[in-house]
């Protein structure tokens, strides 16, 4: 089955300018809802596709719009979430980079849906270039009134910002990104409120990941049964997959969601380099637990995955293979989370710097009896002590890894 | 109203209390942090943590306000486990240094580690060495390895001062708690970061290495240096037995209740008893020609009585003027009123009080005294006064000025009263223009004095003495009350009496 919805035009490289993309029949989406649906349609429709979020967690996109209190004057905002920072995962540097203007009709449809007119597109610091790309984009919209006041004369307007992040994975967390956003340390904002009541600027507030947003345009054309149709029963659509690692061809990938990771990796991706064995897997980038070989049957969807006992995550998908030593793996992950844990909460701030200081000394070659079961011990007790999700990111894996290479770590 | 219950404890609360604040009304203590009375609840330390009925996850019990019908559990095996964690988290890179540590004995992490932790911790790395020694304010210290990161310092500075002098930097485990670009904390209130350090991170360079947190009295009064009234408590070292030099008041601290605007007093309130100490007087000082000599209380008494009694002799009480300051008590005020109205000819009863200051806007007022609301009630004469007038139509001042004398007598002042034939000064401080008056009485201090305030709102307030003068210290009440009996009169009766 090769499917191509979010990446139909990608294939043709250099092909992102506003002609390009309406010719391939772009925007048609946005005319389609601006003239013949009310809000409340376009959400129904989005809703009953049952489109879940792109960044990690896989939250319902049409339930997390419902949320924004009623009220068509009151100030509403609408982040886009392209602070791409989980380990492993590409997807939207390649979405935005080749496809701008299928995210701008996303956040669009988005816009309109929950009646919005303000959006901000947050972007990791280092896409530097694809924020350029965007902003080049947005100018391209607004001169063809596609986005900016009075949208395709229907007097519905929305205007788009770029904001550029300064490099700290915490700020891909939505509330963390509204902090960052105001201006503020990116740090999680305790919650309730959520920010569809109190979000930016203390109003009510969408964050949609970017590539879920790419997913409207489809929606809105074909319908929540189409779309449905694609994926698997309660995970529709298709999904960029980013394959990273030991394989023979690494890339972004679109497949309909529930795609074996087995074929991703022996069929899309070409299996791995030669004469290599696959040793680990990590599905859906770092934060999401490894899989052994024997586990990569599991269909890529938010479900099977969460039932496999991992998580689809962001589809960052990293292939380890037998050359790497699993304490190189558990070093990267340690340092990883210890430097970007914002230090707000003990557990989180304490327990990764810990565990990263034991990794260190057995990396070096230290290592004491007891030192594997210390990490779990741990991890387990970061798992759900802390305010955001960091801690449950960080310690997931961990101790994902410990349980299931704990020999090869010992010995 | 929410009828809720906590720990099988029926109870009713006003929504959207937090289950802290609901538990703690109930005396059911939740261990935290981050969280404070006067600050917003911030969710981080992560030790409240309760068991809520119906809900999977741990809540915290800062952030998580009641609704009707809920059930919470305060302790179980589940919240030990939570709370033993953080504190573990907490305790790896600490310094364990207690014994040296001025926080030792009212220390959260202290207490909690009794209450929740006893373990021989596990952790076998390298601490994370860290600035021990940063000067933030005036007299304050701060030890970023005893820090547990609640931020409450910040919090307040940004959301209570608003002058936002610290801030966190760096992230994860090297965050810390700073200064921007050196540039210290000047906020008036900056004294309160002390009581707000849950631990012993922030400390104040006149608390530090003084004495024992166990050794002090937690007494309560009424500030004494504005019209604000705020309610403190003054901690009161009573003394050791066969050690001298141990016994007194060693910090100022505000009540939970302190003021309608929260937990808070500012740092004139905070030090100006602790700063008063080293200057106060103790003994009596007669100024007579070119030397000064000490004197008993009955030898220099006698002198003033036999002053006071030649006027009643000749009837020239007129002639005798009385300076009072709106820092003396109701009752001290009204003894006064009572002697010095019965006597005739009326002598003269006017006020001498400290210039006014600047109203901050939170809770420092211009008036510099504590019961100037008090004095107005009771019917004083309060204009300011003219010390040359004074000066000419006055044979003996009784001039009473309290803690105050540096603030109220200037060179104008002494220089007009100067033809004034007999002088007398009752003063708690030793003051340069005091040469002038022929007789310095030693008084009491702030907080050796017991009575009532009248503040800014009109509330009357109050307080018993923390301690008592000693030697020939007396109470500016005690002086009021000698003077009456000299009339003849009663002045009332001795504060601490009723």
């Amino acid at each position: 089955m090769d499917v191509k919805i979010l990446s139909r035009p990608l294939d043709q490289a250099g092909r992102r300018s506003l002609e390009d993309y309406r010719a391939a029949g772009g925007y048609a989406a946005a005319r389609k809802a601006l003239t013949e649906l009310t809000p409340a349609e376009v959400l129904a429709e989005v809703k009953a596709a049952n489109l879940r979020g792109r960044g990690g967690a896989g939250f319902p996109a049409g339930l997390k719009w419902s949320f924004i209190p009623a009220g068509g004057s009151s100030i509403k905002y609408l982040c886009v979430n392209a602070d791409e920072g989980e380990p492993g995962t590409f997807k939207d540097h390649f979405l935005l980079s080749r496809q701008p203007h299928l995210v701008l009709e996303g956040a669009l449809l988005a816009a309109y849906a929950v009646g919005i007119h303000t959006a901000y597109i947050y972007i990791r610091g280092e896409y530097e270039i694809v924020a350029r790309r965007l902003e080049t984009a947005i100018a391209e919209a607004v001169r063809e009134g596609l986005l900016g006041i009075d949208i395709l004369g229907r007097g519905f307007a929305l205007n788009v910002y770029v904001h550029r992040g300064a490099g700290a994975y915490i700020c891909g967390e939505e509330t963390a990104l509204l902090e960052s956003l105001e201006g503020k340390r990116g740090l999680p904002r305790l919650k309730p409120p959520f920010p569809a009541s109190v979000g930016l600027f203390g109003k009510p507030t969408v964050v949609n990941n970017v590539e879920t947003l790419a997913n409207l345009p489809g929606i809105i054309l074909h319908g929540a049964d189409w779309f449905l149709s694609l994926g698997c029963l309660k995970d529709g659509g298709t999904r960029l997959f980013s394959l990273s690692g030991a394989v023979a061809r690494p890339g972004v990938y679109e497949l309909p969601s529930g795609t074996r990771l087995r074929d991703i990796i022996f069929t899309h991706g070409g299996g791995l380099l030669p004469g290599r064995t696959l040793k680990a897997v990590i599905p859906g980038g770092m934060s999401a637990p490894i899989l052994t070989p024997e586990e990569i049957d599991v269909p890529m969807d938010c479900d099977s995955l969460a039932a496999a006992g991992s998580m689809l995550g962001s589809g960052g998908i990293i292939v380890i293979d037998d050359s790497v030593p699993m304490i190189v793996v558990l070093d990267r992950i340690a340092k990883f989370y210890a430097h970007e844990s914002c230090g707000q909460c003990p557990p989180c701030r304490v327990g990764t710097s810990w565990i990263r200081r034991i990794v260190r000394r057995m990396a070096a070659g230290g290592r004491r009896p007891g030192d594997v079961d210390e990490i779990a011990r741990l991890a387990g007790a970061m798992m759900g002590r802390t305010l955001c999700p960091l801690g449950d990111a960080a310690a997931l894996p961990l101790l994902g890894l410990v349980r299931k290479f704990k020999k090869e770590l010992e010995e | 109203m929410a009828k809720i219950e906590i720990d099988g404890r029926s109870l009713e609360v006003a929504e959207r209390t937090s289950i802290l604040v609901a538990a703690g009304g109930a005396g059911i203590e939740i261990p935290h942090f981050c969280a404070h009375p006067g600050l917003v609840p911030e969710g981080t330390c992560r030790m409240c943590v309760v068991e809520v009925e119906g809900a999977a996850k741990l809540e915290l019990a800062c952030s998580t306000p009641v609704r009707e019908g809920l059930k919470v559990t305060t302790e179980s095996p589940r919240i030990r486990e939570a709370r033993r964690g953080v504190l573990e988290f907490l305790l790896a890179d600490h310094p364990v240094d207690c014994p040296i540590c001025d926080k030792a004995g009212e220390c959260r992490l202290q207490d909690y580690y009794w209450d929740y932790g006893l373990f021989s911790g596990s952790f076998r790395e390298g601490k994370e060495r860290r600035e021990k020694l940063l000067r933030i304010g005036e007299r304050l210290l701060l030890d970023r390895e005893r820090c547990v990161l609640c931020t409450r310092c910040v919090r307040f500075l940004r959301d209570v001062t608003r002058t936002r002098e610290l801030g966190v930097f760096e992230r994860g485990v090297r965050s810390e708690i700073g200064i921007y670009e050196n540039t210290p904390i000047a906020s008036g209130y900056a004294g309160n970061l002390v009581d707000l350090c849950p631990v012993g991170a922030i400390t104040d360079t006149s608390f530090r290495f003084k004495t024992r947190t166990w050794f002090l009295e937690p007494r309560p009064s009424i500030c004494p240096f504005c019209a604000r009234g705020c309610r403190i408590e003054v901690d009161y070292h009573p003394g050791f037995a066969r050690r001298s030099g141990s016994e007194g008041i060693f910090r100022v601290r505000p009540q939970i209740e302190a003021t309608p605007r929260g937990p808070w007093i500012c740092d004139a309130g905070r030090y100006g008893g602790l700063d008063l100490e080293p200057r106060r007087i103790s003994e009596i000082v007669w100024n007579k020609g070119s030397g000064a000599s000490t004197l008993t209380w009955e030898k220099a008494w006698s002198l003033v009585k036999a002053k006071i009694q030649a006027l009643v002799d000749s009837s020239r009480t007129d002639r005798m003027t009385v300076l009072l300051h709106s820092g003396l008590t109701n009752e001290d005020l009204a003894s006064a009123k009572n002697v010095f109205e019965a006597v005739r000819p009326r002598p003269r009863i006017r006020f001498a009080d400290p210039p006014l200051g600047e109203d901050d806007g939170f809770l420092s007022t211009a008036e510099q005294t504590a019961n100037l609301a008090g004095a107005r009630v009771l019917g004083f004469d309060l204009r300011p006064i003219v010390p040359e007038e004074i000066g000419r139509e006055t044979e003996l001042l009784l001039m009473f000025a309290g803690p105050f004398a540096d603030r109220i007598l200037s060179g104008p002042f002494t220089a007009a009263i100067d033809p004034i034939r007999t002088k007398v000064l009752f003063t708690s401080v030793s003051e340069n223009l005091s040469g002038s008056f022929d007789l310095v009485f030693p008084c009491a201090l702030p907080f050796e004095t017991a009575g009532s305030y009248t503040n800014i709102e009109g509330r009357r307030q109050p307080f018993a003495a923390v301690r008592f003068p000693r030697g020939e210290v007396k109470t500016e009440g005690a002086i009021i009350r000698a003077i009456a009996d000299v009339f003849g009169l009663n002045g009332g009766q001795p504060e601490g009496g009723s």
